[in-house]
């Protein structure tokens, strides 16, 4: 137990070791790139043994408790700083820290000759170990600076070509629209501490004193209410309402997912670590964390689903409509975040981390196959630019395939499992409004990848201007790495076909001390019509764009502009939600800060200060003007001054 | 026998009668002899207060002010011609460079 | 019989002191001043104070005046005041703070104990007798006496010293 306690240590450590010698030791890009490949590497054996052992404890001890110090100790606001270990932070650990290693090992490829590699791993280090406090964190606190951490990070990385000014805007636009979500997270911390009188999660020893944890006191607080009389509101609602606006803004939902499809102005192997795999997860983990909360506020649930649901079809039909291969894949992450929400809102918080597990898995994959792409055709981004390039780079082209498959939810790839899963449980609860909004979803999904597999691999290359060369292996390892995953991905968490199956639901039940969920039950009718479906738009959205190449131009509309006319801009502007920002909220805010910098500073505040100089400038002019030189003009302030004097005597003494 | 009150206001009398010389005079002698007035309304209250207290060291005090004003009037008269010996004008609006 | 000659010699007095202040001849005023002097020694009298009847007579009207007279015929300067006045409002402040002077005057005179008339009887007989003057002067009064020889001193000192005229020149 003990040794178990210092793996859980070890895990972040590492990574942050590797950050501060990437800061101030290294300076070579071959040593930056291995050392922080190696660290990584070395975090993923760790927490694999850790979840071995957690494995080896009976199912209802799974918890490692490890409390470093007392980190905040003032009265009864006492929050330690401690990891812990169960079987929801071991999944999230061995996702973060795999998919980390293969996509550290990708960026030496990625990034080699870059004039700032080496804090490019440093920073890419640190990020590790930011997310594994995250996931890690015992208590509220600890999660927050994870939070926030990984928040600074992605803020470093996407602006990390900060020459470019896209990019530094991007950064500043996701860190700013983070922090909305950021507030809504500590105002929830204010609400946990004041009713539950603790931020841990479950009980915590600390030098002999016991405190406790508030996941278990839930019902304790179920009868309490808030609000004006005539419209009395659930604490826990309250509670989980900001935090729901808190996983909106980490997890890119409606409406705080402006900020993600800008980012991916950073790096790709970034855009495939932080904004597929990891941060934005960030939201559904603490979701899931704190499903204790959730599930006792209905009203809450109901948010989160139709959050989730919209989110998902309206960031499907923006994909459909980019050019830009990354900003499809984007706007793809969001939308599969808005399922991944939309599982937590029904309850079904096991297929949602499934669905978190797999996502991870094929959606790394498919940004590191665009970043190959990127790479093979001399930095081109604009799908209208490329095609045919199945012929030159037919391992990217595989695994890409793999990936889009996945992603659409063709049986036996991961997705399909992870996606059904959650598709079934809508239909079991009953939730149909949620169940034709994310079943209409998959089928954009699928019909935006074929789409995707037609323009970039597909047909002539459009763009003469480059050479397309395949990638060398230190990239395309880590793309077969994960190809290999997401095939066999699904066995994760496999449906009972027949009873006794061996392989049957095992993440729900690893998952169960904590979620406390029972599995769901497979539809063969549903399943099998969701795959046709993908199947069927898939291919259909293939033909389209293999047949209308000639007419995929720079400059041009989309082909598919013929048959939906205006509403196609809506959608490649998803339906002008930022133009709504920009107008509404970044023009006013800046028109203020223009008023206070032009107008009210040099004139408000310089005019009060200049005016105290000038007004005793002119006092002193008025009081000079006593001083006339005319001894007869002071002799009769003399008198003046004598007058009053007697005066006062006279009246006020006997 | 005459009220001390009336005394104290003929003094008080001669001596606004002075300040007003001073005040409105601009000849510089003139406005010197003012200020003997005012000397003189002065003395006039000690001695009217002397007397009615019956204490002869009112008496003794306009003694030492009438010494002290010869003495001052001298040195003052001094001055004036020095001034005068520059200026050429014994105008007391003249001698007014000390402004702000 | 006393207050016709305190009202003559008052009259006198303030004739005195206003035609001293109206006249613009500077020698005028100077005349004037000292048919003033005259009526306030007349005035001392009137108090049972010979001493200083004699000494405002001798030193006052007989020193300090001529002294004036002679600075003022020397230096010629009869009229000044032929300009008018630069000073706008320098003589209606003036009149008015003399009037707000003589009010406050009024006031403080007619409180109190000064109303009533200075006491008669047996120690006003003796009253004002100059050998008590001089013994006061020769013994409680004796240091200030003897600085005040020391001014007298000053004075001639000062006055000699102001009016050579510049004799080193640099």
């Amino acid at each position: 137990m003990v040794a178990l306690t210092w793996l859980l240590w070890l895990m972040p450590l590492l990574p942050l070791l590797g950050f501060l010698l990437n800061l101030f030791v290294i300076r070579q890009e071959r040593a930056a790139g291995l050392l922080a490949s190696a660290m990584v590497v070395a975090s993923f054996v760790v927490a694999l043994v850790a979840a071995v052992g957690l494995a080896g404890l009976p199912e209802e001890g799974r918890r490692i408790m490890s409390v470093g110090w007392a980190w905040i100790s003032a009265g009864t606001f006492q929050v330690p700083f401690g990891l812990m270990f169960d079987p929801l932070t071991a999944v999230m650990a061995l996702l973060v820290t795999g998919v980390g290693a293969l996509i550290h090992i990708y960026s030496i490829g990625y990034m080699r000759g870059d004039p700032r590699v080496v804090r490019y791993f440093a920073y890419l280090n640190l990020f590790i170990t930011m997310m594994l406090f995250l996931v890690m964190g015992n208590n509220l606190l600890v999660v927050f600076l994870g939070w926030e951490g990984v928040g600074l990070c992605s803020f470093l990385l996407i602006g990390f070509w900060f020459e470019r000014k896209v990019a530094a805007d991007a950064a500043v636009k996701a860190f700013v629209v983070n922090r909305i979500g950021d507030a809504a997270f500590i105002l929830a911390m204010l609400a946990v501490f004041a009713n539950f009188g603790t931020l841990n999660f479950y009980p915590v020893e600390l030098g002999g004193v016991t405190q406790p944890g508030f996941l278990e006191r839930v019902p304790e607080i179920l009868g309490l209410t808030f609000g004006p009389s005539w419209q009395p509101i659930l604490v826990v609602t309250g509670i989980t309402f900001l935090l729901l606006i808190g996983a909106a803004g980490k997890s890119a939902q409606f409406p705080l997912f402006v900020w993600l499809p800008d980012a991916m102005a950073g790096p790709t192997p970034v855009s495939a670590l932080i904004h597929a795999a990891t941060m934005v997860t960030a939201g559904v983990y603490m979701m899931a964390r704190t499903e204790a909360l959730f599930v006792a506020s209905q009203a809450t649930q109901g948010w989160v689903m139709w959050v989730g649901a919209l989110t998902a079809l309206l960031a499907g039909t923006a994909a459909l409509a980019q050019w830009d291969i990354k900003r499809v894949l984007a706007y793809s992450t969001i939308s599969q975040l808005g399922f991944m929400v939309a599982a937590c809102g029904m309850g079904a918080y096991g297929a949602a981390i499934f669905h978190l597990l797999t996502h991870g898995l094929f959606k790394a994959l498919l940004f590191l196959a665009a970043g190959s792409v990127i790479h093979g055709t001399n930095d081109t981004q604009d799908m209208r630019r490329m095609g045919g390039l199945r012929k030159a780079m037919p391992t990217t082209f595989l695994t890409y395939m793999v990936g889009a498959l996945a992603l659409a939810g063709v049986v036996p790839l991961a997705g399909f499992w992870s996606k059904d899963e959650i598709l079934a449980h809508a239909l079991a609860f009953g939730n149909w409004p949620q169940l034709i909004l994310l079943f209409l979803t998959s089928l954009l999904t699928a019909f935006y990848m074929g789409r995707q597999v037609a323009l970039v691999f597909y047909g002539e290359q459009r763009d003469p201007h480059y050479h397309a060369h395949e990638s060398g292996r230190v990239m395309t390892v880590p793309l077969i790495v994960l190809a290999v995953g997401t095939i066999f991905g699904g066995l994760l968490n496999l449906p009972a076909f027949f009873p006794g199956q061996p392989l049957a639901h095992w993440l729900t039940d690893w998952l169960r001390p904590v979620l406390a969920e029972e599995p769901g039950s497979f539809n063969f009718w549903l399943a099998a019509l969701a795959t046709l479906g993908a199947v069927g738009m898939g291919y259909l959205g293939w033909r389209i764009y293999t047949r209308s190449a000639a007419r995929v131009k720079v400059g041009a509309k989309d082909p598919a502009y013929r048959f939906t006319g205006d509403i196609w801009d809506g959608m490649e502007e998803a339906w002008y939600v930022d133009a709504a920002y920009s107008r509404f909220v970044v023009q006013p805010i800046r028109g203020l800060a223009s008023f206070l910098a032009r107008v009210f500073d040099p004139q408000g505040i310089d005019g009060l200060v200049m005016g105290v100089a000038r007004l005793v400038g002119v006092a002193g002019a008025g009081v000079r003007t006593l001083q006339s030189g005319y001894v007869r003009t002071y002799a009769l302030i003399f008198t003046l001054g004598a007058l009053l004097v007697l005066g006062f005597m006279l009246v006020f003494t006997r | 026998m005459v009220p001390t009150s009336y005394y104290i206001l003929l003094s008080a009398a001669l001596f606004i009668l002075g300040v007003l010389g001073v005040l409105l005079r601009r000849n510089a002698i003139v406005v010197f002899m003012s200020v003997e007035l005012m000397l003189n309304a002065a003395n006039l209250a000690l001695v009217a207060f002397a007397r009615q207290r019956l204490s002869v060291d009112g008496q003794v005090l306009v003694f030492f002010v009438i010494t002290v004003a010869a003495a001052e009037v001298a040195v003052g008269l001094a001055l004036l011609v020095a001034i005068f010996r520059t200026k050429q004008t014994a105008d007391v609006d003249e001698v007014s460079t000390l402004r702000g | 019989m006393d207050f016709i000659l305190f009202g003559v010699t008052a009259a006198i007095a303030l004739i005195g002191a206003v035609a001293m202040l109206l006249s613009r001849n500077a020698v005028h005023s100077a005349l004037f001043l000292l048919m003033n002097f005259g009526a306030i020694a007349v005035l001392f009298l009137l108090l049972q104070s010979p001493f200083l009847f004699t000494i405002q007579l001798t030193v006052y009207a007989g020193a300090i005046m001529v002294l004036f007279l002679f600075v003022v015929m020397l230096l010629g300067a009869e009229q000044v005041e032929a300009t008018p006045d630069r000073i706008a409002w320098q003589r209606p402040l003036s009149l008015l703070l003399g009037l707000g002077l003589l009010g406050v005057a009024v006031v403080a005179a007619l409180r109190g104990e000064m109303a009533a008339a200075p006491p008669g009887g047996e120690a006003a007989l003796n009253f004002g007798d100059p050998a008590q003057l001089g013994a006061l002067l020769f013994t409680k009064y004796l240091l200030p006496f003897e600085i005040t020889g020391v001014i007298l001193l000053i004075a001639v000192v000062g006055v000699v010293v102001l009016n050579q005229r510049g004799r080193q020149k640099a």
